[in-house]
């Protein structure tokens, strides 16, 4: 073997710490990015391919009802390449138990090829329009099935237009637009149990809906080129005498936004994590080597006056960098395999994209290669190019010149002069070594960061949780019925037995316009003196409500530009009964985590609908112990069209938690390889750069233990610094994040609790000096005469 | 003449092993040394000097034999005692000066000043070695005679019972060293420091009233010299 490789061997074997904690940093980089490369591509190219096969909308026209004939006319809009109309609506599901759930009916037409949002078919078999058995066949999305406990040929009984209605279940499927089946924003997550798609063929939709020959959503497929914005409007005009409900883009569409944002997500990750890791180990090995060639200067002079060349040299030293690179490569790569694949399974849970996620991305695998490698080579040619500078008589002359002065510091002379030699020392060897102290610094503040970073998910989802279940919604039950009924009614269920209070609520879909700007929104009407609702302004504190005027949602206050003492127009979109338009004037904003709506009194809400004493819901504090008892009488009502109760909320919002924690505890883990390897390496180069200094106060007489208080010094400057620092950059941090990842749609509160700066700082100060004791753990040993007698 | 021993070795033996190789630095050697001379110890590279200075010094415990201190027991002392020995009797010298490099002339001086309880101002003992001007000057800006006249004033700053110097000319000039071995003759002189000073140059034996010479671990010799030279007036 090459005696230079020899020496590499022996070199690396030698400082094996270090070549561990510097190729562990490159091996988490490498594996961020090739496993949030793999799942990106894999569910990006899923998506995209399931979106094609099955012809993804790209806008969505929701009306009251329009004639089946009507889709001819919107396939003849310049710009439409495809129309389908469709039957949509939420009805009651009976479950055989006696609870509750909400179907979306969504129909299809038979035959479905060339079809807009066509239905991909998981298991069984496809329904038919006019089965001989008579029965209307439809199939389920698979998680409602699951989560049901639903097997082919079962039957579900729904409420439609006030009967009840059997459908046997055939099969389940999917489509584009319910890869992540999520009722509305205003639910936290999907609920399988007690939210499912129900599709049907469309003559059997508009029997049970008592529609024949009626639609009430029209999806198209744009050209290619076409203008959607304009598009869009001609289609809303030809819709206009049906009672145009809504109108939205694909972007919009909610099982689509979250899957984008998850994207978008993994995009952002694999892209900055990896830049930042390969960074610092590109850091730590530019300092590691720059120091290895100071310290060989000898040796290097050796190897010259023998007549090795430069090129000779540096390739030997920067092939140590190289040597790391391609072990962080070759494990961030075995590491970035196995999460990629945890990461698809999760994925596969969540989201229903029948094409198998999975594959190894070779392409990923060689650009993770490519790039640690050429970091690592640049980062040792960069350091090694020292070595030219050698100069083989003068390396052999002893004590190289050491550039000792003043700091910064000693210009504040009180300050300086109170500080003891030993702070002293400990200042000067930082500003000695300010390039190590600062790399190292950045190093734990961005670890330190991740650690807040990693936690304040825990944070913002207990943040909601708090703010959403118990503060803003205290009841128990909130009850929808399948249309409005006079608030008289109510005494049928405030009378139930167990039931302590009851106040009701009236929602009503609007579209809200304000100089040229609308919005989307849901004007709720709450009595006056409501307690089981409390609307929050922006600041967090409850709003009173006001009788006259309305707390307006701040997403739509955004949208339109609106402040206080504005009047907006409120349209309504309830698709019974003629649209109403009213003026109402905004009096406060408030903000929602969860779901988006505007606030007014019962009475306005009425008024806005010309009714009065309308009623669409109610909201129910029970007795725990009869809730059972409650919920089975409101589930045998059948004006009741949903009942949701705040515990199975709770409960399936704390499901979704397990993969969020093993997320966290990933990132906390590597936050933790990042602040220890590279603690850990600017303490073993401060330590051998101190050897004899250290030896030396030994000999005068110190004893190990305030010897080892000098070492520790410098590591409790950079631990506290570290933190100091890292905390208000983990909460920058945590702003970019939850702005990167908010959408129209959902918006995730930048909150960190103190608790998690507190585990953080710990943290922070616990692998600063968990990596400072280990590197330094010879401190106490150290021989006094041989380190004075090997003078490097 | 009744002279009070400060040091004792007896029998002391030093033995390194590396691997299946040993080596044996000293070889039952046996010395006073009294409180107040000024000893040189002479002898080639290798024989084992500063092998013996470390002994003394507590940086090293002998593999057999016995070193007293002022009648007490070194050899079997812990790390704890020998730290506080050195700390308490001891100042060193080196060839290479070994300053802290990020200490000035005079933090280097308080730095060693600080151990000790009732240590001589860093101050006074920097002007007695002619550094009154470069007293706010790192290591890196003096010049190896004046930093070896920091690490003097270093060692002396502790006023200590007993002074070693480990080749404390062997890096410097003839006239730095002159320098250097009067100041370590008035500091024997004047605050009566035991002072030893291991040295290869037999010229400087000339200055001490006991010469010790040492060949292959061994003491070859002890010689008297009568009329001891000034340091100024030895030339090599
Ligand atoms: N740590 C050690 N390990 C092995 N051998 C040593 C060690 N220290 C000194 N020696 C050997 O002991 C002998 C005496 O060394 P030393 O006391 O340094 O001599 P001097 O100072 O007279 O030149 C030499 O042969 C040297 O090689
Ligand atoms: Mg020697």
């Amino acid at each position: 073997m090459n005696v230079l490789v020899k020496k590499l061997w022996r070199t690396i074997w030698r400082t094996k710490g270090q070549f561990l904690a510097v190729a562990a940093v490159v091996t988490v980089g490498i594996a961020v990015y090739i496993a949030m490369n793999t799942a990106y591509y894999n569910l990006d190219r899923s998506k995209e391919l399931f979106y094609r096969e099955n012809n993804f909308a790209d806008y969505y026209f929701h009306v009251v009802k329009a004639p089946q004939a009507v889709v001819k006319q919107v396939e003849a809009v310049p710009g439409v390449a495809a129309a389908t109309g469709r039957l949509q609506k939420d009805v009651p599901v009976l479950k055989e138990g006696g609870g509750r759930a909400t179907a979306r009916l969504v129909s299809y037409p038979l035959p479905m090829a060339g079809c807009v949002n066509r239905l991909h078919l998981l298991a069984g078999q496809m329904f038919t329009g006019h089965p001989r058995s008579g029965a209307v066949e439809v199939l389920v999305d698979p998680q409602y099935a699951k989560a049901n406990g639903l097997r082919f040929n079962d039957e579900i009984t729904v409420v439609a237009e006030g009967r009840r209605v059997s459908l046997t279940v055939v099969g389940t499927a999917t489509s584009p637009e319910f890869v992540y089946p999520m009722k509305d924003a205003a639910s936290l997550v999907p609920e399988p149990e007690t939210f499912g798609i129900v599709m049907l063929p469309l003559n059997q939709a508009q029997q049970i809906l008592h529609m024949p020959g009626q639609i009430n959503q029209v999806v198209i497929k744009l050209a290619p080129g076409a203008d959607e914005e304009k598009v869009a409007e001609q289609v809303e005009s030809l819709l206009e005498p049906y009672g145009n409900l809504a109108s939205y883009p694909r972007k919009r569409q909610l099982s689509h936004a979250v899957l984008q944002a998850e994207l978008d997500g993994l995009l952002t990750t694999s892209r900055t994590l990896p830049v930042l890791f390969l960074g610092i180990a590109a850091a730590i090995q530019f300092i590691m080597l720059g120091r290895m060639v100071k310290a060989q200067r000898l040796q290097i002079g050796i190897m010259k006056a023998l007549g090795y060349g430069n090129r000779q040299i540096i390739m030997h030293y920067a092939g140590y960098a190289l040597a790391v690179s391609a072990a962080g490569a070759l494990l961030g790569s075995l590491l970035g395999l196995v999460l990629a694949s945890t990461i698809s399974q999760t994925y596969a849970r969540y989201f229903n994209l029948p094409e198998a996620i999975g594959g190894v991305n070779a392409r990923a695998l060689w650009y993770g290669l490519v790039l640690s490698v050429s970091v690592g080579l640049l980062a040792g040619l960069t350091a090694a190019r020292g070595v030219m500078a050698v100069n083989p008589a003068e390396s052999m002359r002893p004590e190289p010149p050491r550039g000792a002065g003043q700091t910064v510091l000693e210009h504040w002379g009180a300050l300086w002069r109170r500080l003891g030699p030993a702070w002293k020392m400990t200042l000067r060897a930082v500003a000695r070594n300010r390039l190590r102290f600062g790399v190292t610094l950045v190093g734990t503040v961005f670890a330190v960061g991740m650690l807040v970073v990693s936690m304040f998910a825990n944070d913002a989802i207990d943040y909601i949780l708090q703010r959403h279940f118990y503060r803003e919604q205290s009841y128990d039950y909130l009850v929808r019925f399948t249309a409005p009924v006079k608030e008289s009614e109510l005494l049928n269920i405030a009378r139930l037995e167990g039931v302590y209070k009851a106040e009701p609520l009236l929602e009503i879909p609007v579209k809200m316009h304000f100089r040229n700007r609308e919005r989307d929104d849901v004007l709720v009407g709450l009595s006056p003196g409501a307690a089981l609702k409390t609307v929050t302004g922006v600041d967090g504190r409850p709003l009173a409500l006001p009788g006259e005027g309305m707390l307006v949602s701040s997403r739509t206050a955004q949208k339109l530009g609106l402040r206080v003492e504005d009047r907006v127009t409120v349209e309504t979109l309830l698709g019974i009964g003629p649209a109403r338009r009213a003026e109402v004037k905004v009096l406060g904003v408030s903000r929602q985590l969860v779901g988006d709506a505007s606030y007014v009194s019962l009475d306005l809400a009425n008024r806005v609908l010309r009714e009065r004493g309308l009623v669409s819901g109610v909201m129910l504090r029970v007795d725990p112990g009869r809730a059972a008892g409650v919920e089975q009488a409101l589930n045998d009502m059948t004006a009741v069209s949903s009942v949701l109760s705040r515990r199975q909320e709770l409960e399936n919002f704390q499901q979704n938690l397990d993969s969020m924690i093993y997320f966290t505890a990933v990132m906390v883990a590597f936050a933790v390889v990042l602040g220890f390897a590279i603690v850990y390496n600017s303490s073993v180069i401060g330590f051998a750069e101190r050897r004899r200094e250290l030896a030396l106060l030994r000999v005068l007489g110190f004893t190990g233990r305030e010897v080892s208080g000098l070492v520790w010094r410098e590591s409790l400057l950079q631990a506290v610094l570290g933190v100091a620092l890292g905390l208000p950059a983990g909460y920058l941090m945590v702003l970019g994040y939850a702005r990167a990842i908010s959408s129209e749609l959902y918006s995730l509160p930048a909150v960190v609790y103190p608790a998690t700066y507190l585990l953080a700082a710990l943290g922070g100060l616990l692998f600063v000096a968990g990596a400072s004791l280990l590197a330094t753990r010879g401190v106490s040993r150290l021989d006094m005469v041989d380190v004075l007698k090997n003078r490097d | 003449m009744a002279q009070k021993v400060l040091v004792k070795m007896e029998n002391v033996t030093k033995t390194y092993v590396m691997g299946k190789v040993t080596v044996q630095a000293l070889r039952e050697v046996s010395l006073d040394i009294y409180a107040g001379e000024l000893l040189v110890i002479l002898g080639p590279s290798g024989s084992g000097k500063s092998t013996l200075l470390n002994i003394l010094g507590g940086m090293d415990t002998p593999t057999a034999g016995s070193v007293y201190f002022d009648g007490e027991d070194l050899s079997r002392a812990g790390d704890k005692r020998l730290t506080r020995y050195r700390r308490d009797e001891v100042g060193f010298v080196f060839q290479f000066y070994n300053l802290i490099p990020d200490l000035t002339a005079r933090e280097n001086v308080e730095l060693a000043a600080g151990l000790v309880e009732r240590p001589l101002p860093a101050e006074d003992v920097l002007r007695e070695v002619g550094l009154e001007d470069r007293m706010d000057h790192f290591p890196s800006q003096l010049s190896g005679g004046e930093q070896q006249r920091v690490s003097i004033a270093r060692a002396a700053v502790k006023n200590p019972r007993l002074l070693l110097c480990d080749e404390p000319t062997g890096a410097l000039d003839h006239r730095a060293g002159k320098l250097i071995l009067g100041l370590l003759a008035r500091i024997n002189r004047e605050r009566g420091s035991t002072v030893v000073i291991v040295t290869h140059n037999t010229a400087i034996a000339a200055m001490a009233r006991r010469v010790v010479r040492m060949r292959s671990g061994k003491i070859a010799e002890v010689a008297e010299n009568p009329s001891p030279v000034p340091p100024e007036r030895i030339a090599w």
